[in-house]
């Protein structure tokens, strides 16, 4: 089956097409963030005069025509609400000129899928960190199949946490890989450390960096928080690893791009005779073709939407959404 | 020495002395942690629940004894029982480990990880067991935390039972039920009808 998948939850309007289960085109154009951040309607403007480049875009890529296109999917949630409904404008577009069947896709499983089928793994525990999630999930049959929340940030997620403290030092751009680079070399800082049991917390620790700067350099602050929250996730993965005795660790979502955090992982797995697998970087970015692959997986199974039903969600989580296995 | 369990942050030995049987909790190294956050980490906590296990007896909450510590190892009394996340929860041993909890906090004690994971069942008593994580506080948030992680690893059913203990020993019930309420609200994408 021949299906589009279209990415726009947050800052990335992405395209991508799988056949059969591979991608064939994965293509997007990113809002740039200067030191001010997202703000949601000028990421929506950016989105809808991106949107019709991009589609173009893939299906050159891919080397098919939009009219051999047999099934679409978008992301339906959670994210900025304005910058949703430019993803699913687009989608309703397609599917109606095309006569074709239409997925709502929860983004977050997306991130999860695509990274599972990466890594070869059957059901693994997953380790969910981007900008606004932070998770950690294993599968329940009950009452449906899904993504069940083992642990979780109980305020923020840690990508946007680590872009908060970025925007404080005026880092440019101001997100979190600005965090890694700057905290090259650096040297630790007592931070304030927060897990309870399996869930944990980052706006203290955001705080209490925040008030740090002028006092300590840039580098080790970089250096600090990144130590302290990437552990914080490593001990309450271990712990929900611990008690469901998982053998196979899958990390995933924006965050999941950073090497400290993988190389953290690996050694904490490999110390409880687990592996980590892992998608390549350009998946762990918001990307159209995750949107594609469970579009695809949800079409085999009928899990369609009629257009007059499709909407946003920008509170989806992901144990509402039943999984296409 | 034989090896019962490793946890997270420390592995569980049982060791017998003058004929009685004892728990050896042994904090290990994280190697994937920042070293100087791993020390800090390890003697802190074990510090603390050390000083915690002296409190929680005097408290009058079942749970082992403080029989010595060291930098990163705790030396306590071993407890006959099985583990409740991997026995049948009934309404009466919710209910009673809600009367614990409630007692816990009423002395100004939180526990950090209140789950069935940390929760055995003796013969004819629910005992508390692994103050990792604890702290002694009179903050509503760490209380009501308690009560979040417990409903979020148990069913509603047996939540429900858990809040019925809870509710008959608590000094401060009201405040700390409201207090989960905003926690559950401050998280992202957390839906404000949920269950």
């Amino acid at each position: 089956m021949l299906v589009m998948g279209i990415e726009s939850t947050a800052h990335t309007f992405g395209v991508g097409i799988v056949s059969d289960g591979k991608i064939i085109a994965n293509e997007k154009e990113m809002y740039k963030i200067g030191t001010e951040g997202m703000i949601p309607s000028k990421v929506a403007e950016y989105h809808i005069n991106n949107a019709p480049i991009v589609v173009e875009r893939a299906l050159k890529s891919a080397g098919v025509n939009l009219n051999e296109i047999e099934g679409i999917g978008y992301a339906c949630g959670p994210g900025l609400g304005p910058c949703l409904q430019v993803g699913e404008l687009t989608a309703k577009s397609i599917a109606t000129r095309l006569g074709i069947k239409i997925a709502q896709v929860n983004h977050p499983v997306a991130h999860v899928e695509v990274a599972r089928k990466h890594a070869k793994m059957k059901d693994p525990l997953v380790l969910y960190v981007s900008g606004g999630n932070s998770q950690i999930l294993k599968t329940v049959r009950k009452p449906f199949l899904h993504y069940s929340v083992f642990g979780e940030t109980m305020d923020i997620g840690v990508g946007n946490m680590l872009d908060n403290f970025a925007r404080a030092l005026k880092l440019n751009p101001a997100w979190g890989s600005t965090v890694a680079k700057t905290a090259e070399n650096g040297k630790y800082v007592p931070l304030p450390y927060t897990v309870k049991g399996t869930e944990f917390s980052f706006t203290g620790l955001l705080t209490s960096a925040t008030k740090h700067i002028g006092s300590e350099s840039a580098r080790d602050l970089c250096y600090s928080i990144q130590e302290t929250a990437f552990a914080m996730l490593c001990e309450a993965t271990e712990r929900v690893m611990m008690l469901t005795n998982a053998k196979e660790l899958c990390v995933c979502g924006g965050v999941g791009q950073s090497t400290r955090l993988k190389e953290m992982l690996a050694a904490m797995a490999t110390s409880h005779n687990a592996k980590l697998g892992f998608a390549p970087n350009e998946f762990n970015a918001d990307n159209g073709a995750m949107i594609a692959v469970v579009a695809e997986d949800m079409l085999r199974k009928g899990m369609s939407t009629k257009i007059s039903e499709c909407s946003i969600n920008q509170r989806y989580r992901i144990d509402r959404a039943e999984l296409a296995w | 020495m034989k090896q019962l369990s490793e946890g997270a942050e420390a592995k569980i030995y049982l060791a017998k002395t003058a004929g009685t049987n004892v728990v050896i909790k042994n904090r290990i190294e994280k190697k994937y942690r920042e070293k100087a956050l791993d020390d800090s980490i390890r003697a802190a906590r074990n510090r603390i629940e050390a000083r915690i296990l002296y409190k929680v007896s005097r408290a009058g909450v079942p749970a082992p004894r403080l029989i010595a510590a060291s930098k990163h190892t705790i030396v306590m009394s071993w407890i006959d029982g099985r583990m409740l996340n991997k026995t049948r929860h009934t309404s009466k041993i919710m209910e009673r480990a809600g009367e614990h909890l409630a007692s816990l906090h009423n002395a100004d004690i939180s526990h950090g990880d209140y789950t069935p994971a940390n929760l055995m069942v003796g013969k004819n008593e629910v005992y508390v067991i692994d103050f990792g994580l604890a702290s002694i506080t009179n903050s509503l948030e760490e209380k009501a935390t308690d009560l979040l992680l417990m409903k979020r690893s148990t069913a509603k059913s047996a939540f429900r039972s858990f809040l019925k203990g809870y509710e008959r020993k608590s000094r401060m019930h009201d405040e700390i039920v409201a207090r989960l309420d905003d926690i559950e609200r401050r998280a992202r994408y957390q839906s404000r009808t949920l269950g």
